[in-house]
């Protein structure tokens, strides 16, 4: 029982770095149809950037801020030399390019940060135990930060007017330029709030599951298959996937085998994309954040 | 003049569609563009409001040049596309649709915008209480109104509408073109597409009738109702195609529709 609480609360809070990661893909997919497969790069680049930042004196929030920062302009500088000069977007040109970039941004980390994985300073160090279940700090920061952010962002979607035009061309974009709105600055913004949750999540992660230049593919594969378990539309049905699939990774681990671990998001994403490609949390196909 | 289209050419690609299309629109009046199916009148709506380039030709809009705007730039110009198939926001609620209707003035006095969401409630008064409901969830009929509110909310100078009686009861019918009638009555400009003849001559001031991607007659819509040519192919006669298989009943606002 402690065993199964234990497990169940190490996946929550790691499914909840997944669902930051998932609401960046939801945020580029519903907006301009890319599947932007450097999502993972930007949390890795998140925690490189606020480790090398305190580590050359900054206060950790400072280092937090400087990170999202960085990360938000690598992403709108994506987005204006990659995603907007093409006339014609298309899956599998969006695929090549957000793989590019990808592989452009692993390299670039590499060359500035070298290939050693190191951990941000936690937020409080060390952490407790309850009934047998012993928890850390950090852990339940990425759990408060990561309810905080999809609050947020769902709030963002539901109730701002910049939120509802995003929706809108996610939906009817032909009606969405009728009543004034650029596809053009929708994507931007798109790729603006998927850089900042990714920097978040990889920030958040960095204690406890270390940073290196190649962290990003397991994030981004997470991420997207916790975007997947939501239909890729939905920020709600991101943040359950998210959750789900860390919980499941967890179980699987403790339960069966930790060599099992990365195994269940590829036995996730072929099951929903065989059985129900909307998604298992997605009402419909049809497009909504 | 809000509205004057010279020599207006456009297309898909390489594929010339329109070939010089004029058309004036004056202050207050309701011009109507008929036409068989495929004649071009929604491409010519498209260029009108720049969702598609325009290959040759000008657009003046309430005395400015606004040819190769943008439909962004053209929104904010005062010009409102209802398009064809009225492309609601689905899962955005019927007040939400009309917040964005207003994302142009988004910047202007908020006084403003409730006015005109009190007077596009005025006119189509189903959508009142219907005002939280999800937009996807109405009727065909109950779309088109709020697509036409949609458009009203961004105070046009001219208001455009592709065949916003396709698909709807012939009471229905009767409810929009109303509608039109009176938003004409109080000073705004109208082109409304439509291959729903009967429907366009009973309200419309001036008809244009396209065919192959150009005009081919035009003129004030009491004389027009009269040419031979018009009655034979749109108001009876069976040329076309688009009208009614049952007998002819001209001047009432219903059928038309395949
Ligand atoms: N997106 C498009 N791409 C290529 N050709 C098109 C497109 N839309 C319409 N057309 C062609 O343009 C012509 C006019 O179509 P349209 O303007 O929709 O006519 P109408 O609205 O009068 O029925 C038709 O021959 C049609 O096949
Ligand atoms: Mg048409």
């Amino acid at each position: 029982m402690v065993d199964l609480l234990q497990l169940v609360f190490a996946g929550l809070s790691q499914g909840a770095v997944y669902a930051l990661v998932a609401i960046g893909f939801v945020a580029i997919f519903t907006v301009s149809g890319v599947i932007n497969l450097a999502q993972g790069e930007f949390a890795a680049l998140g925690g490189l950037v606020a480790i090398s930042a305190v580590g050359s004196g900054l206060p950790l929030l400072a280092a937090v801020v400087v990170a999202v920062a960085t990360v938000a302009v690598v992403a709108v500088l994506m987005e204006r030399l990659t995603i907007a000069p093409v006339k014609r977007m298309t899956t599998l040109v969006s695929l090549i390019l957000t793989l590019g970039v990808s592989t452009g941004l692993k390299a670039l980390m590499l060359l500035v940060y070298g290939p050693d994985a190191e951990g941000l300073t936690p937020i409080n160090p060390g952490g407790f135990t309850v009934g047998g279940v012993s928890i850390r700090y950090q852990e339940l920061w990425i759990l408060a930060v990561a309810a905080v952010v999809s609050a947020a962002v769902y709030w963002f979607y539901e109730r701002t007017l910049a939120g509802k035009a995003l929706r809108a061309c996610a939906e009817q974009p032909v009606a969405a330029r009728l009543v004034g709105i650029s596809l053009g600055r929708a994507s931007l913004t798109a790729f603006l709030i998927a850089g900042c949750v990714g920097a978040i999540a990889g920030v958040m992660a960095s204690p406890i599951y270390f940073t290196s230049w190649e962290s990003g593919l397991t994030l981004g594969l997470k991420g997207f298959v916790a975007a997947t378990l939501g239909g890729l539309v939905s920020v709600r049905g991101a943040v359950l996937g998210g959750l789900l699939l860390g919980v499941l990774e967890n179980l699987t681990a403790g339960y069966v085998s930790t060599g099992l671990r990365d195994a269940v998001a590829f036995l996730l994403l072929i099951v929903v994309l065989v059985a129900r490609p909307s998604g298992v949390f997605g009402r419909s196909a049809e497009a909504r954040v | 003049m809000s509205l004057e289209v010279r020599g207006l050419a456009a297309g898909y690609g390489r594929l010339e569609v329109l070939h010089g299309v004029d058309l004036t629109a004056g202050d207050g009046r309701l011009v109507a563009v008929i036409g068989a199916n495929g004649a071009g009148k929604t491409t010519l709506l498209r260029a009108l409001s720049g969702l598609i380039p325009a290959s040759g030709g000008t657009v003046t809009l309430a005395g400015a040049d606004v040819t190769g705007s943008g439909p962004e730039r053209l929104a904010r110009a005062g010009l409102a596309h209802v398009p064809e198939n009225r492309l609601v926001f689905p899962s955005l609620t019927v007040e939400d649709n009309l917040v964005l209707g207003a994302y142009t003035r988004r910047r202007g006095p908020a006084a403003e915008r409730r006015e005109a969401r009190d007077r596009a409630l005025a006119l189509f008064p189903r959508l009142q209480p219907r005002l939280q409901q999800v937009a996807g969830t109405m009727s065909g009929g109950e779309q088109q109104m709020l697509a036409i509110a949609r458009g009203l909310m961004a105070q046009p100078t001219v208001l455009v509408l592709d065949e916003p009686s396709v698909g709807l009861a012939p009471r229905l019918v009767g409810e929009i073109f109303t509608a039109l009638g009176k938003l004409r009555d109080d000073g705004l400009t109208l082109v409304a597409v439509e291959q729903n003849a009967r429907a366009a001559f009973a309200v419309a001031d001036h008809v244009y009738v396209m065919d192959r991607g150009a005009v081919v007659l035009e003129g004030d819509a009491a004389t027009l109702a009269s040419d031979p040519r018009v009655t034979a192919a749109f108001l009876g006669g069976g040329l076309s195609g688009d009208t009614p298989d049952g007998p002819p009943t001209p001047g009432t606002a219903e059928a038309g529709q395949r």
